[in-house]
Parts: structure tokens; sequence; C-alpha cells
């Protein structure tokens, strides 16, 4: 990306201007912002901006619009004073006055300098990371130093800190995602000694707890799912190990610059370490649109269209999640708010360029990967001698070798084909008395003797020789094309046997026009019935096939020529070779022994024995290692088929014009952006350089301690995540169009820490939530309300609404299912049926008493398109969406959910039934729910109204009441 | 009044994923989830629409869009003067419609066997003879005709009216989708999702063959959960949250809530009777087809069990219309495996088209008298689409491969000009005669404004761009407009 650099030295000479020369800001931008902005501003007509200075010199669709120094070769000088009303500009009203004309002729001749003040790279959230004074307020925390400065303007103050009830219910579901046990809240009741809280938050951050609690929060950021999405939404039965390595991750406190380098090259920067394999799950985390990949080639446009999406997602996986940037905008056009052009969106697309979505063999013991390493490295070293030792041949007598071989092969193989043929396929049917007919017009009447029917060849389903023929049939001939009238002259009535690639040979003579081969039973497939025949043979007298290229009608047919076609049943084209005879085979072995001997000479020959006994012997000890574990990530893939993937050369990208693959723009290389100047965006790789460096060049680019996007977007999202509010209220958009930082010298504040406290985010965690501001009440003030009812100054602490994960799993807690097994792949809460086609997620056939369900909601088996109807209700993330802040919607929907769900109810009953076993008082119980569900004791009034209900309706009727209320779901 | 809403729409996009609820709160205005939103921009023609969807990608040249140079050409090989890419690569010889096409109405439109029922109304309808697509695969194309773009993480059109123009009643959803019987069309439940708008606009889903059409309206009976006073046990509830709120000023989701347990009851109170169709009269019941009296169907697919299932979402939806349903989304067709049971007619048109275009004109025909009738259909809008039409030739056999060039929508109602014809396609219905053809967008941006919104106005911020549902594009089918 050579634009920066280039524009840099051009403001260097801004200042050595005299001062009579053409001034941007005073001459120029006034001209286009009165005649040009409304067209060629943010709606960026013709993909030209003129508001903007570096998007002013990428110009548009057209071209660039101005060659600094040429006026004359400026397209905006020509279209300015053309003198033809169709091409001039502004398009409509009276031209420029000649003098602005005249003015902007000037600027350009004189090298089209525009000064940086005003332009994009003042935006606060680029500017590097400035350590901040804090002010001197005598506080122990520096955050609510900064707070208060902030509230002091408005002569307030912090709130009174919250109750210690109230404070350990919100610090435990914060960190944990579950309500404090009772002994853990009387056991901090009771404690007051003055370290007790941050005992307490030491507590919670060691607890494995919090890594589920965390991880989950990452999982919406990335949109992470068990299945594809889209049509045919199939399960990633591998994508757990990358949710379980969120886990581990948060849990050990990995540094964050670390935890970010390992999702986008892990496999690069990290080989010896099988978590950093699991962490690229972040790449294909996203939707995957299987038709698109696996079924349409990359060769059409819709294969070709599918591909450019999936490296779409990537791209706005990675720049959304880590630096907050909305780079997907400029896909189209340069980005209409941020200085991002569209070319650097594609190099970005060209980091991801050899990678796709695919399943990735790794071991979790270093030392089995190290010798699993060693092992394939062996193999491949042994594989490369025998090649090159079988390139010393004599290529002569090579080829005479191949061909006895495959002679040979053919043979030994009878009823096996040398090569795969085709010809005509019925349509596919879920029945096999669906009947399908062929027909052959000869032209005329014509005497025949015999009808032959050879057999195809097709490796699906291992079928193989005699795919799809017929299992019963007929053949009549008749003078009338619809058969009208027809004379029956073949009837296999009884089930044929797959005659393998023998043709089969139907005695029946006649002498007509027309020639129907009849199916009245088709042949079983996989799930379904089918028919297919290579070539319909139609014999006369002398032997000869008088159906040779005459047309052929069907009932029904797949059309894929070349493979399967009507026209091939008559095109001649069918297996000739007839059975294997020992004694022809016995001559070609020897043969080929003898010319085995003189193709390399006796040491090679030795050599390559040698080799290969040594390969036999790798081979072997490979089969003796633990099975390889699979994780479902951005990966380099090798495939068959539709899906060949790239096998690690990078795809060829190119800058699609209006974001359309029809219209392929000018290659890119895989760079950077350069609005941010910690690192040079141009990774200066060379073009033979392995893919995985582009994905390592981007991780450091990313990760690099002066990017000031990347800590201080992670620091807003812990604080926002504590809090409630975002410093910046967009979490995942820190450009223009996102909203402004509300105390800026706090962010970075809490950015360098992070940065400081090597990327330790338990450190960060421990310092918000340990300072003053985070502990206050939740209490409202009227006065401050109407001053700040958003509550940008954090004058008191937010009240939090429990989401899906934290309401289902304190539902199972407190009815005592609450599995707490961790890692492992994901439970089911559904029943899959019809899993052929797209599956269908039945919810609703799930029992609730499943204990294999009962596990934390983090462990849920994630279904993209089919989201989980109770917890979608309740707002849980869409993994459709890189989700930064869950909705928070109030419905009667999500009444009724929490009123009458399966799942809601049966919970409720076994936290009913626990609560009335011990057989206690009614007051009693209801104390234990309250203290349980609430976290706080029960008044004697609501001791006397539940005690009421419990008596009239039993205890679980008292536990789903608890499960409805308001306190169930805020948390003070 | 008009500045203060447009504030409202700035602001409202400007929040973004915000409930617009949790906005309007804060300014006093009004509590929780009778919150108003935005209404009308100008004077609407509509204030409901029925958007018809036919899964699978129903064949235009088959129902509505006769070409009779594919009778001339009957069987002679395809040529489509141009490299033509198809899904299935079936680009067999041409093929003619399927079915005989008769003139109907004063208007003389064309229209095919199984679709004639329509005739009786067809002086209502205004057809698109020239819609395009970008994409022949069934799920992109499917989000495209339903939310305007084609990848997932987009709110479907019926979310985005909800969002502008909020409810007509008190206790129903606003945005209804009544699916297929069988099931889910491509992409489920994403096409009617809410996306970043707030949960509150996403459609629900009412399962008319289910005993319980609605999820969750009363409790589980497989729960084994025995429920007692209902009514006693949501007052002590709602006593409960009360008393937790007076001492929390300031805070008006938990009011909000509150309110959403009283909407709840009402809704208990009033969705059975409005989704008993039975109660209808005689002459209603026959009118749809649904006086035949049985209760089972053959398990192969057929005329019979079409009307019915058709004829019963057209009539629930119009007693929803009737009781303020903004919104309502009835599918035809689920998703695309075997035996066909969608518009997927690779294999055999005459063998799926069938016995569907029976049932679906059938129900939209009746539906639409009925609307009438009732006076409904003013100020009703009702579109009819698919995600793409098929190809003029035949795969060989009996069935024709995916043509996302070109396909046909109509409208209806709303303000929408009866008779007319726009967009025609080519000779062959390979692609729209002018090679440019109407994309979905100008579709949306005509239904917006038939509900008095401008389609470039109502945006929201997500992720760092002004989201609309025609994305940057979009003009008004000015031509449809009466």
């Amino acid at each position: 990306m050579p634009i920066l650099p280039l524009w840099f030295l051009i403001f260097s000479q801004v200042a050595s201007q005299p001062d009579n020369a053409i001034d941007f800001q005073r001459d120029i931008q006034p001209i286009f912002q009165k005649n040009c902005l409304s067209c060629h501003g943010s709606k960026a007509r013709g993909g030209l901006r003129l508001d903007q200075a570096r998007l002013i010199l990428s110009g548009g669709e057209s071209g660039l619009a101005l060659v600094p120094g040429k006026p004359d070769a400026s397209l905006l000088l020509r279209k300015l004073s053309s003198k033809d009303p169709a091409e001039r500009m502004p398009p409509e009203g009276q031209p420029l006055p000649t003098s602005d004309i005249a003015k902007i002729k000037s600027w350009i001749a004189s090298g089209a300098k525009i000064p940086t003040a005003g332009s994009q790279e003042t935006w606060w959230a680029f500017k590097p990371l400035s350590r901040p004074l804090v002010p001197q307020l005598a506080e122990k925390n520096p955050i609510d130093s900064f707070v208060r400065q902030k509230l002091r303007e408005k002569g307030w103050e912090l709130s009174a800190p919250a109750s210690k009830a109230a404070l350990l219910r919100r610090v435990t579901f914060d960190l944990t995602g579950l309500p404090p046990s009772v002994d853990e809240l009387n056991h901090f009741l009771q404690d007051q000694t003055s370290g007790a809280y941050e005992k307490v938050v030491d507590r919670l951050l060691a607890s494995p707890a919090y890594g589920e609690r965390w991880a989950r929060l990452w999982l919406d950021l990335v949109h992470y799912a068990d299945t594809h999405g889209y049509d045919k939404d199939k399960l990633r039965n591998n994508a757990w190990p990358y949710r379980d390595h969120l886990i581990k991750a948060l849990n050990a406190d990995m540094p964050f610059d670390r935890f970010a380098r390992e999702q986008i090259a892990g496999d690069i920067l990290y080989p010896s370490d099988p978590g950093a394999i699991e962490a690229l799950g972040m790449l294909a985390a996203g939707p995957w649109d299987f038709i698109g990949h696996a079924e349409v080639p990359e060769t059409k446009i819709d294969g070709k269209v599918a591909r450019h999406l999936d490296r779409d997602d990537m791209v706005g996986t990675v720049m959304t999640t880590f630096l907050g940037l909305t780079v997907q905008c400029a896909q189209c056009h340069n980005h209409k708010f941020d200085p991002i052009s569209q070319e650097e969106y594609y190099q970005l697309q060209s980091v991801f360029a050899a990678i796709d979505r695919a399943d990735r063999r790794y071991f979790s013991d270093p030392a089995i990967a190290k010798q699993d390493a060693e092992l394939q490295a062996q193999a491949s070293a042994l594989k490369a001698t025998i090649k090159e030792i079988d390139a010393r041949r004599v290529k002569s007598i090579d080829t005479e070798i191949r061909t006895i071989k495959t002679k040979i092969e053919s043979l030994e193989k009878s009823g096996r084909s040398p090569a795969l043929e085709f010809g005509w396929h019925s349509p596919i049917e879920s029945k096999p008395d669906t009947v399908h007919w062929v027909q052959i017009d000869l032209g005329k009447p014509t005497p025949f003797t015999k009808i032959i029917l050879d057999p195809c060849w097709d490796d699906i389903g291992g079928i193989g020789a005699g795919f799809g023929f017929p299992t019963r049939w007929k053949i009549e001939s008749s003078n009338n094309k619809e058969f009208n009238n027809s004379n029956k002259l073949f009837d296999q009535s009884t089930d044929f046997p797959n005659p393998g690639i023998t043709p089969v040979v139907c005695m029946a003579q006649g002498n007509a026009r027309y020639l129907r081969l009849t199916i009245d039973k088709l042949t079983p497939r996989q799930n379904d019935f089918i028919a297919a025949i290579a070539e319909m043979r139609v014999e006369d007298a002398s032997g000869a096939n008088i159906a040779l290229n005459k047309p052929a009608t069907a009932s029904g047919s797949i059309e894929g020529p070349p493979r399967w076609a009507i026209a091939n049943l008559t095109d001649g084209i069918h297996h000739k070779g007839g059975p294997a005879s020992p004694k022809d085979l016995a001559t070609l072995k020897s043969t080929l022994g003898a010319l085995e001997q003189q193709v390399l000479s006796p040491a090679y020959r030795q050599a390559r024995q040698a080799a290969i006994a040594k390969l036999e012997a790798n081979q072997a000890l490979q089969s003796k290692l633990p099975k390889a574990s699979v994780v479902y990530c951005g990966t380099v893939y090798q495939g068959e088929g539709a899906f060949t993937g790239t096998g690690g050369k990078p795809r060829p990208i190119n800058l699609l014009r209006r974001g359309n693959i029809m219209q392929p723009g000018k290659s890119v290389e895989p760079g950077a952006l350069s609005i941010l100047s910690h690192a040079p965006a141009d990774f200066h790789l060379a073009p033979n350089q392995p893919e995985g460096d582009r994905r390592a060049a981007l991780a450091n680019w990313i990760t690099h301690p002066d990017n000031p996007l990347f800590w201080r977007v992670m620091a807003n999202r812990v604080w926002r995540w504590h809090m409630g509010r975002g410093l910046v209220e967009t979490p995942s958009d820190f450009g223009k169009q996102g909203q402004n930082c509300t105390h800026p010298e706090l962010l970075d504040h809490l950015a360098l820490l992070l940065r400081d406290n090597s990327g330790s985010l338990k450190a960060l965690h421990r310092h918000i939530l340990t300072c003053a501001t985070y502990r206050q009440t939740s209490d409202s003030n009227p006065e401050r309300a109407a001053v700040d009812a958003d509550n940008t100054l954090y004058w008191r602490a937010n009240r939090q609404k429990l989401d899906s994960e934290q309401l289902r799993d304190t539902m199972l807690l407190l009815a005592g299912k609450l599995d707490r097994t961790m890692y492992g792949p994901g439970f089911m809460d559904f029943v899959i049926e019809k899993p052929e086609h797209s599956p269908h997620y039945q919810y609703h056939l799930h029992d609730p008493e499943d204990p294999k369900s009962h596990r934390r909601t983090v462990y849920r088996f994630v279904v993209r398109s089919q989201q989980q109807p109770f917890l979608t209700c309740l707002d849980c993330a869409d993994a459709s969406m890189l989700v930064d802040r869950r909705n928070e919607s109030i419905t009667p929907q999500q009444a009724l959910a929490l009123l009458n769900n399966r799942f809601a109810l049966v919970m409720a009953k076994h936290f009913g039934d626990r609560l009335a076993k011990s057989g206690a008082p009614a007051g009693s119980i209801v104390r234990k729910s309250m203290l349980e569900a609430l976290g706080r004791p029960a008044t004697e009034e609501e001791v006397g109204l539940l005690s009421d209900l419990l008596t009239r309706e039993g205890a679980p009727a008292l536990a789903r009441l608890l499960f409805n209320l308001n306190e169930f779901t805020y948390l003070d | 009044m008009l500045d203060r809403r447009h504030w409202l729409w700035r602001a409202g996009g400007g929040l973004g994923g915000i409930a617009l609820a949790a906005m309007l709160d804060r300014e006093g205005r009004a509590a929780g989830t009778s919150t108003k939103p935005p209404g009308p921009m100008f004077e609407p023609k509509a204030k409901r629409v029925v958007q018809f969807f036919m899964a699978g990608a129903a064949s235009h040249i088959d129902l509505f869009d006769y070409k009779p140079e594919l009778e001339k050409r009957h069987g002679q090989p395809s040529d489509f003067g141009e490299k033509v890419e198809t899904f299935q690569d079936g680009l067999g010889p041409w093929l003619k419609p399927v079915w005989k096409f008769r003139p109907y109405g004063a208007s003389g439109k064309l229209l095919s066997e199984p679709v004639a029922s329509l005739g009786r109304v067809v002086d209502k309808m205004a057809f698109i003879h020239n819609m395009t697509g970008k994409t022949g695969v069934h799920s992109q194309a499917t989000y495209l005709q339903a939310t305007g773009f084609q990848n997932p993480g987009f709110p479907g059109m019926g979310a985005w009216v909800s969002y502008g123009l909020g409810s007509l009643n008190d206790n129903l959803p606003t945005f209804v989708v009544l699916p297929d019987h069988r099931g889910y069309p491509s992409n489920g439940p994403k096409n009617w999702d809410s996306a970043f708008l707030p949960a509150n606009h996403q459609g629900v889903v009412l399962r008319l063959h289910q005993e319980q059409p609605l999820d969750n309206l009363f409790p589980d009976p497989a729960a084994g959960f025995k429920p007692g006073n209902e009514k006693a046990n949501r007052d002590l509830l709602l006593q409960l949250d009360r008393k937790h709120a007076a001492s929390r000023n300031g805070d008006s989701r938990l009011e909000a809530r509150l309110r959403a347990y009283e909407l709840a009851a009402s809704l208990q109170a009033t969705a059975p009777e409005a989704l008993d169709w039975r109660r209808e009269t005689k002459e209603v019941l026959r009118l749809y087809g649904l006086d035949h009296g049985k209760t089972t169907f053959d398990k192969e697919i057929n005329n019979l069990e079409e009307i019915d299932a058709m004829g019963r979402k057209c009539l629930v939806a119009r007693r929803l219309l009737e009781r303020g349903v903004r919104f309502v989304q009835i599918w035809s067709g689920c998703d695309n495996g075997f035996p066909r049971r969608n518009w997927d007619s690779h294999e055999d048109i005459i063998r799926d088209h069938g016995p569907l275009a029976t049932g679906m004109a059938h129900g939209i025909a009746a539906f639409l008298q009925d609307l009438e009738r009732t006076g409904l259909l003013d100020d009703t809008l009702v579109l009819w689409t698919t995600e793409f039409g098929r190809m003029p030739s035949s795969q060989g056999g009996k069935g024709r491969d995916h043509n996302p060039h070109c396909f046909t929508n109509w409208m209806a109602g709303g303000g929408i000009k009866g008779g007319v014809t726009i967009g025609p396609s080519d000779e062959f219905g390979f692609k729209p005669a002018d090679r440019k053809g109407t994309p979905v967008y100008d579709v949306h941006a005509t239904v917006l404004h038939q509900l008095g919104i401008d389609h470039t106005a109502l945006t929201v911020r997500h992720n760092g761009a002004d989201r609309r549902l025609t994305d940057v594009h979009g003009h008004v089918l000015e031509d449809l407009i009466a």
C-alpha cells in the first residue's frame, strides 16, 4: 500500500508553500462542498468521494479522478469543463464558474496537495495510545479518579456502595454466569475483614466457571455455531474443540495478544502447541454455504460467489472482533465513513485466500504431535526419494510398462472397468415402481435381430460396475412415436441381477421405426431408486448397430453432460473389453517382469526397494500412534469433487468492482490498513512465501503493542461486559459511524493496563471489579436521571438483566440438575429428523428431563439456522451475526416462555420438589427458596404470601413464580 | 410532529440494537411494549401486508407467464444465444408450458389450468413478469427475497414493517408466519428473523396443523406440571413485582416487563379465538374449500390436502388481519428434500406444481374474494413471490432447472392497480425482455411505499452501516400503483 507514505511526502511539502498558492481548505474544499458532495460525499456516486483526502486521490469506478501535477490528464477537470451537458459535472444546473475551474486546475497543477488538518487521521480511535495523567483525587483505584473527575464537572459524586448481598450476586453472575450459593453468601456477609471482597473476586477469577462464562461472550463475537447455516444446515461435529480452547485459555489467563494471534495464525506462530490449532476455529466459526461450496465448483459463478462470501466473513470476523472496524463496508466501494479503501479490503481477503473451513487433524499430546510430525516428514522425504529415483527410469520402457500394467489390471479385475462409463440416467425416485422409459427413433421402419444393453460404471456409493442397471424391463417396438400401437418384443419380468459390465443381450426380432425400453422396476442406489444404461445397441442381421447416433428420448433424464445425457444412449461409447484369459495374463506378467529389470539400474533398484521398505515401516509406526484429534477450523484444505480447496496455494484475489464477482479489477496482494500507523500495512511478502505467512503477518500487525485499536477495543469490551455500558457504546465499531468515547483517558488507562500487564485479562477484571464505580448501588436518583438517564457518567451501577444462558444455567442449578462436567462435544437439546437434506432440528421433541442436556448452556450444540426457541426468545446470540451486545427485549412471548415452556416447567418442578423434600414447614421452605433464588432473605410479608401459594398449589408453583419474578431476572 | 418523527427515525437508527421501547421510556412517553413506533411518513395506501412465498422456486412459465414460442419450439434443442450456467446443468430441449392457458377477467390475463381459480380475482392482480435475482442457490435466493440480502443476519420484511409501523392491536403479535404444514423452507426461521432489530419484531410462527399453534401459550402438558389457579398466581407475581419496582424508581424496564406479563395474559385470552377458523360460517368454509369433512389425507401429494392446507392459512390470515395483525407471511412448500414437497420441480413439473398450484390458487382466490367482501382488500397489500423461476428448457424429462434470471411476482389490494402486467420477459421466459428486469429491491420499496414509508429512510445503524430493507437500491414501481 504505497498510498500513505506518498501522502506523507505530500504533507511534508505543504509546510513550505508560499501563501499565495492555492490552499485546499481555503480554495478547493468549499467548491467541492457546494457543488459535488451531495453525490460524491458519503453517497460515493460512481465510487468517487471528494470529501476525504485519501479518497479523492484513489478515484472512482472510472479510474483516477486526478493526476497530481497534470491537470490535462485529470478526469475531474475534463468533466467539470466539458461542453457536453451529458458528460459535464455537476449533471444538473449551471457549469462551475470559470474562476472555480481555474482554481482547481492550478491546485492540480501544483500537485493537488491536501493538508492533514481535518483529515481522517485525527479521528480519536486511530491515534496512538497515550498514557493519561491520573487526576489527583486520592482514589486507591485510578478508575475512580477518572470517573469522579467527570462527575465533579456536574457537581456529583459516586453513589453509595451496593449492599454486600447485592454486590456478591452481581459479581458472581458477572464472572461465572451463576448465582452465589447460600454458603458463599453467608461467608461473605460474615467476613468483616478489609479484603473480603477482593478475596471473593480472586476466588471467582480462579473458578473454572469464569472461563465458561467469558468464553460464551467471546463465542457471541465470532458467531460460533456447531452447524453450517444456510440451506443444508449440516452438523459440524468437530467445532467444539475451539469452544473448549477458549475456556481453557481464559481460565489460564493466556495473554490477550497471544490469545488473538493464535486465533488468526496459531498453526504458524505456535506450531508445537495443539491449542493454537484449536484456536483457528475462530476463522471457521461463522456460516458456510454447503451447497455453494460442496455442490457447486469454484469454476461456476455461484461457486465463486460462495467463496467470496466465505472470505468476506473471515475478514469481517477478524477485523470487527479485534479492531472494531467495519471493513466489510469497503467491499463494493471505498468505506463511506472511515478511511478504508476498497483495495485494502481486498488485501485483507488476500490474507485468507488459501484457506477454507474444514476439519483439521492435530494431537493434544505435544510429544505425540512431534512424533507424528517427524513421521509425516520422514514419509514425505521417502516419497520424494522414490519420486527422484523414478525420475531416472528409462522413459521409453516406462511407457511400455504402464501400458502393460493397465492391461493387467483391467484383466485381473474381470468385471472391473478400466474407466468410468456413463450414459443415460433416469430421474432419482423415492420408490422403485416409478416407471421410466427411453426410446430410439431409427428414422424409418428398419429390420433388427437383437437389442444389446451396455451397463454403466460409476463410483457413486461404491456400486461401480453395472451402476443403475435396470432390475426389470420390457422392450417394445412401434411405428408410432406415442406407442399407441406397439409390439412387446422382450419382457424381463423377474428381477435381473447386476450384470457387471457384461453387455446384456435381449433377443428381439422385428421391423419398426421406434424401439422403447420401459423400466418397470428401478434399481436401488442409497436411499433412492434409479436406472442407468451406457448404450442401447440395436443390431441388424449383419451385426451392425443401426441405433448408433440415432435420436433418443426419455420419460426423464438427469441431464448432466458430459457424464449423463440421453444423447449418450446412442453415442457408441461403452465398455468393449471382453473377459480375461489366464494365458494372456501370464504372458503380460512375464513381459512386465523383464521390463522392470531394465527400467532402472541395479543400484537404483536397490535404493528404491530400501526406500519402500522404510516407508512401509513408517506407515506401521504411524498406525500405532493414538488417533488424531480433529477441529473444524480455518485451514488449508485439499479435497475431491466440487469442494477441492487450494492445497495451500492462495486463490488469486482481485478487487471486485461494485463487489461483483463478474467484474474483477486489479489483482491485489495481502496487506493491512494504512489508517493505523503502528506498523507498515504492506507485508512485503514474496509471491512464493507459504500462505501461513500472510496470516502470521496480519496477526502480528493486529496484535502489535502499539496498535491502539487492538488494546482499546478489548479494554472497552471487558469494561462493557462488567459495567453494562461501554465507554464506547458501539463496541465493534470504533470508526466514525460508531459512538464517541465518554471517557477517553479512562479507556487508554485500561488499554495500557491490559497491554502492560502482559495482556492479562484477569488483571484487568480485578482492576475494574475492585473499583468503587463498579461497587456502587444500582438505585437511581431522579435529579441525576433527568440529566444523564443513560448513566454515561457512571453515577450509579447499571441494573443488568440476566442473559439467556445465565437464566437457563440458574434454573438448572436451582432444580438441582446442573451437571458441571466441562468440555467435549456439545449436548443436543433437539431431535434430528430428515438429516439427508437440511436436517430438521426438532426442539419440541426433546425431553428436558434428559440428563445429557443438563450441562451449562455454553456446552449446547448450537444450530445456526434453527435457533433454540426458548433461548432465542430470551435474546440469546444469533450465530448468523457478529454479536457485540445482546438484544435486551421485553416481550409477552418471553413471559409466556418463562411461564409455560416445557424446560422452565420441568425445572420449576424439580426446584419445588427439592425444596419440599425436607418436609420443613411452609415458612422455612419459602425462606430457603428466596435465599437460593434471589440471594437475599425473604421479608415477613413475602413469607406470608408465598406460604399461602405453597400451601394452595405446592412447591413447584412457588418455584415457577420465583423464576418469573423481575427480581430473578434483574441484578441490582 | 413531522420533525419529531424525523428525529425519531434518526435516533432509532443511531442507537442500533437498543430497543426503541427503552429509548422512548427514557423520555417518559410510553412504557414497555405498547411503545409507539415512528409510524408512516406520508399518507399510506395500505396498513397491512400478506406475503405469499412459494418455497423451492415456482415456474413462472407454467403458471402465469404464457410463452407461445415454447409451444412452437417444443422438443427442439434449446439455444439461449449465450453461454448459460444452470444449477444442475439441465439444459435439455425447449419444454412448452405443461398446462393449457386460458384468458380470464376483463383484463383477459392468461392463466394456466391449476391456477384457474385465480381467474375470479385476476382483475385485482398486478403482475411483474421480469423479476430478476442474483443466484440460483435456493438458500441465498430465499434470503434475498425474504430479507433483501443474500446472506443470513438481516431482518425479514415483516420485521422491518413491524419496526417501522408497530402494532395495530394490543393482544396479538405484529408479524405472524404461517409455514408449510410439512415444515420450514430453506433457511427456516432465519427468513423471518428480527436480526439486529429488537426481538419483538421477529415473525411469530403459528403451526395451524398442531393442537397448540402458538408455542408456550399455555403450560406445556408434556412437562407434567399441574397448573393451578393461573389468574391468582399471576396476580401474586404482579403484586410482588410491583413492590419490587416501587423501590427501584427510574427503571422503566421493570414496569415494561410487568406489562409484558399482562399482555401475555391478554394473548392467552384472545389468540385461541382468533385462530379458531372453524367458527366461520358454512359459506365461508366452503369458499376456502374447508368443508370437505376429511381429517386424514392420502400419503401422496394431492389436491385436496393442498387446498385444505392453504385454505386454513388464508382463512386464519384473514382473521388475524381483522384483529390487527400487521404482516402475515404464508409459505407454500418446505425444504428441498425428496419426495418433493415444494416447488423445486427438477424432475416433473406436473407431479409437484400440479397439486401445490391447485391448492395455492384455490386458497388465494378465496382469500382475495373474502378480503374484498370484508372490506380489508382496500388497505391490505398482497404480494406473491418465490425465490426464482424455472428454465424454459427441460432437464431432458418433465422437469425444469433453476432460472435466477427471470420469474414472476404479483401484487393485489392496498392501492395496487388491478388487471395490469408490467415488465415482460423475453419470448422464452428465460430473461427479462429488456435484459435488466425488476430486482427484489423495487418490490420491497413499493411495499414500504404503499405503507407510507420511504424505503431509503427506514434505517438502523448496525456494525457501522445504516442498514435498510433495500440495501442501497430500490425504486418504487409507480406503474403498479392505482
